[in-house]
């Protein structure tokens, strides 16, 4: 099935009825699909915002405003597999901006990807890929395995506490995560990130320049990496079992209640500090590397 | 350190260990290219999975520049002519995969460079000034292993850096056509 779904404003102009309307020259969208429960929903949007919610029924609702230089918004289902694409006039660079507001059903597996356009998902449980190059996104990512990144844009994940897999990447945008659990793996060169994780089994994080805060709870033999080059590195890490902790750095400090007089010069002559230590029975397993950055660690 | 004088071919030791283990940097570099390939969504990293691997190669040959000269100005500098033709087919595959891996990184700056010129101002100088630092990191790494050739963490930094380059260069260069 395929439709357009812009329903044009210029009959109510010729009634006098919308005037500003006209003026804007805009149009408004309004499709309602039948979709499996636990179907693929694919979005495109270069410009403007895709905000997704899931609701608890079987039909894809996408409603929204979008502007002259938009040829069209289409929306196709079969076989469970809906794609809403926001079409712009052969040659267009500029993108038209389209703000839309698409419900899916709860377990759909959602994949939005975007230009400068705004992400924004609440209430879908199935997993998700949410990719814009400087659009921001505010994310609510369930314990399916999603991924979410952006290259200029800011990244804001909020999750639901159940373990699950998730991958964000940005290359100048910040990263700001709470409530994760399970495997994390992020990846950032001058962002700033700041995150906070439940019950956490693996977290791999890589940073150049920005600052990256973690504070998690580890499983027992659970997995952290971090590395860092030039940003500071601040971990708070608990674990009732006991931490191993591989902790080095070329030429920065390394501080914080589980370093207090156990951290040791790498060389005689050299520079280069480290900390290997271990609490408890050092099931869960903490390593940490920067050339120049500093490393803060606690348990706390 | 002590000298003496070679007499002959058959006083020296075959083999001349490094100064310390390089094989878990080595090892780390094999698995994260085997862990990047389990991950199912290949499609879309095909791209930059070649790049990785040949960055990650040079960063470990550029290791091994770093170290050979420091081996060589304490014992094997009167060594010349030793080479054997296994080592000098060694050394010419790895200058030809350097030769390559920087053909590809200047590449992919230059096709960067023509998509910053693409974006806004704004987003310019902020995907801009972060290449920079990404920039400015491998070569500080590689400064900082000029003085000090055999550490461990510097050798792991050199390599992941010099991955992540590629991987951030292509992603730049592919933002917005990769997207949509």
């Amino acid at each position: 099935m395929r439709v357009s779904g812009i329903r044009s404003l210029w009959a109510l102009c010729a009634l006098g009825a919308l005037p500003l309307a006209c003026a804007a020259n805009e149009g408004s969208v309004d499709r309602k699909v039948p979709a499996d429960a636990r179907g693929e929903v694919l979005i495109s949007n270069v410009s403007g915002t895709v905000d997704v919610r899931g609701w608890d029924r079987n039909e894809i609702q996408v409603t929204g405003q979008v502007d002259e230089d938009v040829e069209r918004v289409d929306v196709e289902n079969s076989g469970g597999r809906t794609v809403i694409k926001v079409i712009l006039p052969k040659g267009s660079h500029d993108g038209g901006d389209a703000m839309l507001e698409i419900n899916v059903p709860r377990g759909s597996s959602v994949e939005v990807s975007a230009v400068s356009a705004d992400i924004s998902s609440k209430g879908v449980i199935g997993t998700q890929r949410l990719k814009t190059v400087s659009g921001e996104i505010t994310a609510e990512v369930s314990g399916d395995d999603s991924e979410v990144r952006s290259v200029s844009g800011d990244i804001t994940v909020h999750g639901n506490g159940k373990p699950g897999s998730l991958r964000v990447s940005s290359v100048s945008g910040s990263l700001d995560l709470t409530n994760g659990a399970g495997k994390l793996d992020v990846v950032t060169v001058s962002g700033d990130a700041r995150v906070h994780m439940g019950d956490s089994s693996e977290i791999t994080a890589r940073t150049t320049s920005g600052e990256f805060e973690l504070h998690a709870r580890l499983q027992k033999d659970a997995r952290v990496s971090i590395e860092g080059v030039s940003g500071d590195l601040t971990l708070d890490v608990g674990n009732s079992a006991g931490l191993a902790l591989e902790i080095e750095s070329f030429s920065g400090d390394i501080s914080g209640c589980l370093a207090e007089g156990k951290v040791e010069q790498v060389s005689k002559y050299g520079p280069g500090t480290r900390l290997n230590t271990r609490t408890g029975d050092g099931s869960a397993r903490v390593r940490a590397k920067t050339l120049s950055g500093d490393i803060e660690i606690c348990d706390r | 350190m002590t000298t003496r004088r070679v007499k002959g071919i058959g006083e020296l030791p075959r083999d001349i260990p490094p100064a310390r283990d390089l094989w878990p940097a080595i090892a780390e570099a094999i698995q994260a290219d085997l862990a990047m390939k389990a991950v199912p969504d290949t499609r879309r990293r095909v791209g930059w999975w070649p790049a990785m691997g040949l960055a990650a190669s040079v960063a470990l040959v550029t290791v091994g520049v770093f170290i050979g000269k420091n081996f060589q100005s304490v014992e094997t500098q009167p060594l010349v002519n030793t080479a054997t033709p296994v080592r000098d087919a060694a050394v010419v595959k790895a200058s030809l995969r350097q030769a390559e891996y920087q053909k590809q990184r200047d590449q992919l700056w230059t096709e960067v460079q023509a998509k910053l010129n693409t974006m806004s101002p704004a987003e310019r100088e902020k995907v801009g000034a972060s290449l920079t630092a990404l920039k400015k990191s491998i070569k500080d790494i590689e400064d900082a292993l000029g003085r000090d050739p055999a550490n461990a963490l510097l050798q792991e930094l050199l390599v992941n850096s010099s991955q992540e380059e590629m991987r951030v260069l292509t992603t730049v260069r592919d933002s917005g056509r990769q997207e949509l």
